[in-house]
């Protein structure tokens, strides 16, 4: 069937609104439309994968063209998923508890024992099962020829897909603002409203709100970006494995401020890797050891329950009708599209005497896409019928969908979403409509990347009040003024972030300085001079190799090797990639603007070092674009970034990282005899952007003192040594609150240190002399600081150290010569 | 028969560990033919948290979390138990196998869990061609079972050293020689090969002195035999493969899983500790008035 046109040709009403909009807009303005949304979704929403990551070229796309559902078509189809979710549930809590249904021969024991989503961890012989089971749901359905929406696939556990509903309409809103004035969707803030307080009402009743942590794999998961959009819409925090420690059978946060409880965790890693204690063959570094011992005795609420996904198993289609009327004492409203176990009897044969298209999917993993059968099958399936299950396909109902020039009818799969709480289940007014182009997976898990609509459920004509459940009473929110509790893994990647972006930032004002010389046909003895001397913090800074260093008058090899760094899989490119991914890990504390500057300005330097080629006048303007990148984040860091906490750890990281690379420049470039340090002066002014402020104070005078002191121990020069440790000093006294602490008096030390460095030279009777012997002095001092990188580390970011499992070792023997006899 | 047991496990690690969470199957299992007078388990440094479930398979979990840096871990598990389980039913007069695959195929009775592959006793053809002469077709199970018993027994040599938990059964199998759990599992591979249900038995069997020696303390083992399932009227019978006999009197059962990995009798995660040193011993004694 078609869901826009009926049979006679008509357009449904429920179109009429939404198509006047659409047609309105014309053929180019809806190209326009669809291209703006396709860059909404790159810059800032589900598709945007940052440069140097995996999952680059990929994303889901949304069409311009929604899907409209009338009110009365989504309330039935709201209850039927409601029943169905507490049909799931109670089959859950059976066979998690009593397992009366497999006494009673309603389900076949071995599509429970014989599956591996059966996970035995979360069951206790003659105890109830767990509670919570199901908190949230979701049905993958196809509407047929006759019009009915039926379920292919349940989602119970990994529940995937709300996120890119709630991004979806976001987006939609600003490119199709005509459409929803036209056709008034109902939002979907109320539905998250109510799934954050109902997670909220897992946890304990005690003064204070509960916390909830969203638990995710960390960015390489597919859907890294769905878990932080949704942690930030029920303001629950994005944890990772490492972030989590069980003490005294509760759950801990590792936080700067110390352990802080978690009462409730929405958990998004694979059930079987969750507790390295309870599955030994589970990473012990990738888990939480004894989270499922916490939730087993009610310390924490873990939705969904561990084990949920068992409910995802194809099979179990074929046998919840009778399933329903057994445990509900209902029939089923909101059916399965026509499915059989392979393992019944004549199952078999059905499928081999049928002449429609029959989705074939193992039965008892969810997670499969599963595919159309063929008689080359027959011989795979007959071998083990009772690992399989048959769908019969109906012909999917189809709805425009806009190409990119065109509008053509395509299939779709409709996603649905439902959560629980004290009064029930609840649909969101919305969801996802998967267009079926052909490459997309029929079944299964959601895929990384696909084609998508969002859904509008159309307000009743009379518009009635929405009646949500009624607002829990919770305590009133203190409010806090404090960066609140940072986990220290966050703190660990910002002061990272803030350390490589410094590095791409020195990298490319070297590769720059280097490149303005070489571009000079006809250097100058100076310049050849100044290029020796940059060559040599190139090699320092791991941009260059040793052969590349010049070497009897030839900079061939120089600018050959400075072409290559600039390249996607050069150093300036990896420094990108690492950038890139700690930008990811972090994504959670960042805004969407924020994160939209960040990504643009590094997707932009790396396109330029991309085409850049190997002209030196295009390589140049590629380093430009890579210290825009840097000053973007230094613009956004300052303006947009809640003073203390987060922004600290990358203030930190890239003031350490400044200072240190501050001094082994100086070092470098004044390493050589005192009548070649006036161009080495001049290099050190360049480097550290001074020219300007030096001859703006001494007007053309090279001097060592006034230049060392202007780079070294001036604190209002921003690029100058004393600067930076004086802003570390700074930031590491705010981030401790101690009044004593021995790392800011190590700042404080270093600070003093650098001031008589200078005026050491001030006293000397031969400035240029005492200058020459600066460098040993400077390289002390870079590595104090590098100590002061390794007391924040081990003071800030120690608490994160992996696991690891022990034991697993076998009974040995009996001997056999001391058997009984 | 009544026994007094003794288990130790020692850890000593080379660093402090910081963290530590273990889960412990230590506690003999309440069961027809095994009464449980006395069970404890005991732990240095003292836990700060512990909690005691049944899995769901019915067996005595203990959980314990150590906060406090260690060097050195210790667990007592110590029970008084009195054994003696039912005689088994006359072989001859037990049910066809085929009659038995056939019931636990059909059935709903928890048999049937311990007919599926597992991870260390997986479905392998060579496994279940190696048991097949035992049983041609109409043979009563328990007399297939204990011929099958018997074979491994004898076909098989006892050698520690030379398998590990992790060498698949296939390997045992060309190889003709292992230690108890390696013989348990390939049994229960060959048994569920053929569509009968075969679980995996942890525990502790009694062990005398060569003539002529002292016993020695601690010189007993953690044990492992099979549980085999004869039918819906007769039920389970314990059969010990490594020493060819039905176990009655001299076997004290702690659990039974799938395999071992369902209940390993101490296993754990910790951070820190660098390389560690394991050492194991258990006492088996006939206790007074047993």
């Amino acid at each position: 069937m078609d869901e826009m046109v009926d049979g006679a040709g008509r357009i449904r009403p429920h179109w009429r609104n939404l198509l006047g909009a659409v047609g309105g807009l014309g053929k180019p303005q809806l190209e326009e439309r669809a291209r703006r949304l396709q860059r909404a979704a790159e810059e800032e929403g589900i598709a945007s994968i940052l440069p140097g990551t995996k999952a680059a070229g990929m994303g889901w796309r949304c069409d311009p063209v929604p899907l409209p559902m009338p009110a009365a078509e989504f309330a039935t189809l709201e209850a039927g998923l409601a029943q169905r979710a507490r049909l799931l549930e109670a089959v859950l809590a059976d066979l998690y508890g009593p397992q009366t249904l497999l006494r009673l021969g309603l389900l076949p024991p071995m599509l429970v024992y014989g599956n591996p989503q059966f996970l035995r961890a979360s069951r206790r012989a003659n105890a109830p099962a767990p509670n919570p089971l199901l908190q949230l749901y979701a049905a993958e359905m196809l509407r047929g020829p006759d019009g009915q929406w039926r379920v292919m696939s349940d989602r119970a556990g990994l529940v995937s897909g709300m996120g890119h509903a709630m991004e979806n309409r976001r987006l939609m809103g600003q490119a199709m603002p005509e459409a929803f004035r036209a056709a008034k969707p109902r939002g979907l803030s109320i539905f998250f409203e109510l799934w954050q307080d109902s997670l909220q009402r897992l946890g304990p009743q005690r003064a204070g709100a509960p916390a909830v942590a969203l638990l995710s794999p960390g960015t390489a998961d597919p859907h890294w970006f769905e878990h932080v959009v949704l942690s930030r819409e029920i303001s629950a925090a994005l944890v990772e494995p490492g972030d989590l420690t069980v003490r005294g059978g509760a759950l801990f946060l590792k936080t700067l401020q110390g352990l802080q409880p978690i009462d409730v965790l929405l958990s998004r890693v694979e059930a079987n890797t969750l507790d390295p204690l309870e599955f030994p063959e589970a990473d012990a570094a990738g888990g939480v050891p004894g989270v499922l011992d916490a939730a087993r005795h009610g310390a924490l609420a873990l939705v969904n329950a561990p084990g949920a996904d068992l409910a995802e198993s194809p099979a179990l289609a074929a046998f919840l009708p009778a399933l329903c009327e057994h445990l509900l004492g209902e029939s089923l409203l909101l059916e399965s599209l026509p499915t059989l176990w392979l393992g019944s009897p004549g199952a078999m044969a059905q499928v081999l005497a049928a002449g429609e298209p029959i989705l074939i999917r193992p039965a008892m993993d969810g997670a499969a896409p599963g595919e159309v059968y063929t008689p080359a099958m027959a011989p795979r399936l007959e071998a083990a019928p009772g690992a399989w299950c048959a769908t019969w396909l109906p012909t999917a109902s189809v709805a425009p969908c806009f190409s990119g020039t065109a509008l053509a009818p395509l299939p779709l799969a409709l996603r649905l979403f439902a959560v629980s709480d004290d009064t029930g289940w609840h649909a969101m007014p919305g969801g996802l409509a998967r267009v079926l182009d052909g490459t997309a997976p029929m079944a299964g898990r959601l895929p990384r990347s696909g084609w998508c609509k969002d859904v509008w459920v159309l307000a009743e004509e009379e518009a009635l009040p929405i009646i949500g459940p009624a607002a829990q009473q919770l305590p009133p929110i203190a409010i806090r003024r404090n960066s609140g509790a940072i986990p220290s893994r966050v703190a660990d990647n910002l002061y990272w972030l803030g350390r490589y972006v410094e590095r791409l930032d020195r990298a490319a004002r070297l590769i720059r300085a280097t490149l303005t010389r070489l571009r000079r046909g006809a250097p100058l003895p100076r310049e050849i001079a100044e290029v020796a001397a940059l060559a040599r913090c190139l090699r320092e800074a791991g941009l260059i190799d040793a052969e590349a260093l010049p070497g009897g008058g030839s900079t061939t090899a120089l600018a050959a090797a400075l072409a290559h760094a600039a390249r996607p899989e050069g150093a300036v490119g990896q420094l990108q990639a690492r950038i890139a991914n700690l930008t990811e890990t972090v994504r959670d504390r960042l805004t969407d603007d924020m994160h939209a500057t960040f990504n643009l300005s590094l997707r932009a330097a790396r396109a330029a070092g991309e085409t850049a080629g190997t002209g030196l006048e295009s390589l140049s303007r590629a380093m430009v674009a890579n210290l825009r990148f840097a000053t973007a984040v230094a613009g956004v860091a300052s303006e947009n970034m809640v003073r203390g906490g987060g922004r600290l750890f990358l203030e930190l990281g890239r003031r350490l990282e400044r200072s240190q690379a501050v001094l082994a420049e100086i070092g470098l470039v004044l390493d050589q005899p005192p009548a070649r340090i006036e161009a080495g002066l001049r290099l050190v002014l360049e480097l550290c952007d001074s020219v300007i402020t030096y001859r703006s104070r001494y007007l053309a005078v090279l001097q060592p003192t006034p230049v060392l002191d202007l780079v070294l121990a001036d604190p209002s020069n921003p690029r100058g040594l004393a600067f930076q440790i004086s802003a570390i000093q700074a930031a590491l006294a705010e981030v401790s609150g101690l009044t004593e602490d021995p790392l800011v008096d190590e700042a404080g030390a270093l600070s003093r240190d650098a001031e008589a460095l200078v005026q050491s030279i001030l006293a000397s009777p031969e400035q240029a002399v005492a200058a020459a012997m600066l460098p040993p002095q400077l390289s002390e001092m870079a590595d104090r600081l590098g100590g002061l990188s390794d007391g924040v580390t081990r003071r800030y970011f120690a608490m994160l150290p992996v696991a690891r499992s022990l034991g697993l070792d076998g009974p040995v023997a009996v001997p056999a010569e001391v058997l009984p006899t | 028969m009544m026994y007094w047991v003794r288990h130790i496990t020692a850890y000593a690690y080379d660093q402090p560990v910081d963290l530590a969470a273990h889960l412990l199957h230590l506690k003999p299992r309440a069961l027809p033919g095994q009464r449980v007078i006395h069970a404890r388990i005991r732990c240095q440094p003292a836990p700060d948290h512990a909690t005691e479930t049944h899995d769901h398979f019915g067996n005595a979990a203990t959980r314990i979390f150590i906060a406090a840096p260690h060097q050195h871990f210790e667990v007592t598990a110590e029970a008084l138990v009195e054994v003696n389980f039912a005689p088994p039913p006359q072989p001859e007069a037990t049910l066809p196998w085929d009659v038995v695959a056939d019931q636990a195929q059909r059935g709903c009775d928890e048999a049937t869990e311990y007919l599926h592959a597992s991870a260390h006793a997986p479905a392998l053809a060579e496994a279940a061609e190696f048991a097949r002469p035992c049983f041609p077709p109409g043979r009563p199970v328990l007399a297939a079972l204990l011929h099958l018993n018997e074979r491994i027994a004898t076909e098989f040599r006892f050698q520690a050293g030379v398998t590990s938990i992790s060498t698949p059964v296939e390997e045992v199998l060309r190889l003709r020689r292992g230690v108890c759990q390696d013989f348990t599992h390939l049994m229960i591979a060959a048994l569920r090969g053929l569509g009968l249900p075969a679980r995996y038995m942890s525990g502790y069997i009694r062990t005398r002195p060569l003539p002529g020696q002292e016993r020695r303390r601690g010189a007993d083992q953690s044990h492992a035999w099979v549980g085999a399932w004869l039918g819906e009227r007769d039920g389970w019978v314990g059969l010990d493969p490594t020493n060819g006999i039905v176990v009655r009197d001299e076997h004290v059962v702690i659990a039974w899983g799938r395999d071992f990995a369902d209940i390993s009798p101490l296993r754990g995660v910790i951070l820190g500790g660098g390389a560690h040193h394991l050492s194991v011993s258990v006492d088996l004694e006939p206790a007074e008035g047993g």
